[in-house]
């Protein structure tokens, strides 16, 4: 009796501790039909999506037989998306998301030879296209951000952003801003330390550094003065007093409400804050270095779209792609980001200033999410809590850099 | 005197044997779905753990031990472990005093005492998730409930979450209010199941209120003491998704606890194998710290 009371002790411990550590193997789609799963990615309300829905009508309008099945995304999209390729049980068309090549390559159709590949914005491939000039999803639209403000702010506190060339300019201006009710940098940790880092990290980089990262040795000292910069700003109080429990939307929120001074994120906290207030007055301009190089934007792969290499529908899948890349002058306007098509034309609505200044008549470089070129893929979680252990004294630049180079070495020899 | 032990006639041992039978084939189904939801994926996630899957390619490799190898020398993991302590212990401490002081208080015959558990009970009903979302929204910086109370009394906002010792104590004791209603259930039946006599043969031997507590009712409570203790244990060295909705292990790494770490480890650093060797780790703490627990809350075991 008491052999079976503990084994069944044992089983029950084991399965409740353990039941989440493994992966099934079930497969197929479904059969029938052509219907295409669309996993778009976007949440319910986004803009994107509702002009998703409008397109897929038109498609299945002129495609009879064919019905896309658009599918609207989960809280926790990536994980989502990761345990479906476990499973075998793909989408046929899904969101990649920045991680094209590096994460999802392997489960998508080869697509250089789509009508459209060719018009596809050089700076994407670097980060779009392997080495033998494969691409594997069409990009809609692209991430092109910087370091974002609320110029009313700025003016109210006498700061010129065209002005803020170096990061001792920024510090005067985050000084001239700091009080009561403004944050100079108002970031929220739990969602996005880690895009503050990544913005920041390429202006401390110089080109052997990246060569070195690339090489698959993790250079230390141009990482850990990228957190010294963020150390020095957490101990001069730029940060916001709610840092640690502020959300997307607290980081939205504070934008458009004047609150925060200048903020570190992708491009769709701008359509965020205009929804809290649609006349903020907001802006990005280029990240300072620290090696000589001249100021940045940063961007990359945001909306792009591919096709499962297991889908029983190819040449359907092909055709609504195809489709959607007709239409992505409307598709990029709908994310408020350029188009990531050259056939496409850029309305960016309020945004137009910034862009207009910074690429056009400075003709600022863009460079890659430094995550997505030097970082093994899988390296983001980190880079985020590094980031938060920095921000809010857990720990000292040198140590968290070191837990960065750990990471980067397992994730490395993990790949290999 | 002594009898002889009374022995089942032929029939009934027939009967009884063929009821057996019957019962085996009722629990089968319920074994077939064990097996399949539980002991499968047991076993798989063992094997993954010596594997460097990434969570979702087709490659992987065999790495042997390396996966637990890394596990001694992980700073991340020895202060999830150190956490999931504090977190098991911490809840099980809280949960039993306040549960067997309820239980104690509402075993007496008081009016209302029913409308009285069933609210200690009800939030054990209420999803973890849930809770601590609600929790959230009160510790929040601004609009939270806590630093409205804070400032209408002269003082300034806090960021409740911000101090890793705060962040932990204050899970602790989330997770410990919400369940303590369990503890509460199982000591009122262990303190029903007392007969009555026994205090009233203390009573007349002249023994006070606490002596009758400490020399009858504690230990007449020891299955109680040991199915509680463990259960909440359990939950504790578990414990998920309180942690995850306030903290998501933050800030930086201080309160992780094991589980959320192999989730993290898992799905956002894409290191299957390395988080599987994680759970097989946790597994093992579980049930080391399972069989001490019920040796030594079962030695104690009296007869009522």
């Amino acid at each position: 009796m008491k052999s079976i009371k503990a084994i069944s002790a044992v089983a029950l411990v084991a399965t409740l501790t353990l039941a989440g550590c493994s992966s099934g193997a079930n497969g197929g789609d479904a059969g029938g039909d052509v219907t295409i799963e669309f996993q778009t990615g976007f949440a319910v309300d986004d803009g994107e999506m509702t002009l998703m829905k409008e397109l897929v009508s038109e498609f299945e309008a002129s495609n009879q037989g064919v019905t896309i099945d658009l599918i609207a995304a989960g809280t926790d999209y990536e994980s989502d998306m990761k345990v479906r390729l476990a499973a075998g049980t793909a989408p046929d068309i899904w969101n990649t998301h920045g991680w094209s090549l590096l994460r999802y390559s392997e489960f998508l159709l080869p697509l250089e030879d789509q009508p459209w590949a060719d018009d596809v914005i050089d700076s994407l491939d670097e980060t779009m296209r392997n080495d033998a000039g494969e691409i594997f999803a069409l990009p809609t639209n692209i991430d092109i951000s910087g370091l974002i403000y609320n110029a009313d702010v700025l003016e109210a506190a006498g700061v010129d952003p065209y002005g803020i060339e170096s990061w001792d300019d920024f510090d005067d201006a985050a000084d001239a801003v700091n009080s009561d009710t403004v944050s100079p940098i108002y970031q929220g940790g739990k969602p996005l330390a880690g895009a503050l880092a990544d913005r920041v990290v390429s202006g401390t980089f110089d080109d052997d550094d990246l060569a070195e990262m690339l090489d698959g040795s993790f250079v230390t000292p141009a990482y850990e003065e990228m957190l010294d910069l963020v150390q020095d700003w957490g101990d001069s109080g730029y940060f916001n007093p709610d840092y640690s429990s502020a959300s997307r939307d607290d980081m939205a929120k504070a934008l458009a409400q004047g609150q925060a001074a200048f903020m570190y994120g992708p491009s769709l906290l701008f359509d965020n804050a205009w929804s809290f207030n649609p006349d903020a007055n907001l802006g990005f301009m280029p990240i300072p270095t620290t090696t000589g190089a001249p100021r940045y934007l940063v961007g990359g792969e945001r909306t792009a779209f591919g096709i499962s290499n297991k889908t029983e529908n190819p040449d359907e899948a092909k055709a609504f792609i195809a489709f959607l890349a007709e239409n992505d002058t409307a598709l990029a306007a709908a994310s408020t980001s350029p188009p990531g098509l050259t056939t496409a034309t850029m309305e960016l609505g309020k945004l137009q200033p910034s862009f207009e200044k910074w690429m056009t008549e400075e003709e600022v470089p863009v460079l890659p999410y430094f995550d997505r070129v030097y970082l093994p893929n899988g390296s983001w979680e980190s880079m985020q809590v590094t980031t938060d252990v920095v921000i809010t004294g857990q720990g000292t630049p040198a140590q968290a850099t070191e837990q960065m180079k750990s990471t980067y070495d397992s994730l490395r020899g993990q790949s290999e | 005197m002594t009898t002889a032990p009374l022995k089942p006639s032929r029939g009934l041992r027939r009967s009884a044997t063929r009821g057996g039978g019957y019962v085996n084939l009722l629990y089968l189904p319920a074994l077939v779905l064990f097996a399949v939801f539980m002991i499968y994926p047991l076993i798989s996630g063992i094997g993954l753990a010596f594997t460097n899957w990434n969570g979702y390619s087709e490659a992987r490799s065999f790495v042997g031990f390396d996966n637990f190898a890394r596990l001694f020398s992980d700073p991340v993991f020895a202060t999830a472990v150190r956490n999931t302590f504090i977190f098991g212990i911490g809840c099980t401490i809280i949960q039993q005093v306040f549960g067997l002081g309820l239980a104690i208080a509402l075993d007496k015959p008081l009016r209302g005492r029913s409308t009285v558990r069933a609210i200690v009970y009800l939030p054990v009903l209420v999803s973890p998730i849930i809770m601590g979302t609600m929790y959230y929204l009160l510790l929040q910086y601004n609009d939270g409930a806590f630093n409205d109370v804070v400032v209408a009394f002269g003082g300034e906002r806090m960021a409740w979450l911000a101090d890793s010792s705060m962040a932990i104590a204050i899970i602790v004791a989330v997770n410990s209010l919400q369940f303590m209603g369990i503890s509460m259930i199982i000591y009122l039946a262990g303190l029903q199941s007392i007969p009555e006599m026994y205090y009233d043969a203390a009573s007349l031997d002249g023994a006070t209120t606490w002596q009758q507590f400490r020399y009858v009712t504690v230990p007449l409570l020891q299955p109680a003491f040991a199915t509680s203790i463990v259960l909440n244990l359990i939950g504790g060295l578990k414990l998920f998704d309180v942690i995850k909705i306030l903290t998501n292990g933050g800030p930086g790494y201080s309160t992780q606890s094991v589980s959320t770490l192999i989730s993290t480890t898992y799905f956002d650093s894409q290191s299957a194998g390395y988080a599987s060797a994680m759970g097989v780790a946790l597994f093992a703490i579980i049930i080391v710290i399972t069989i001490i627990m019920n040796k030594v809350l079962g030695s104690r075991k009296v007869e009522a």
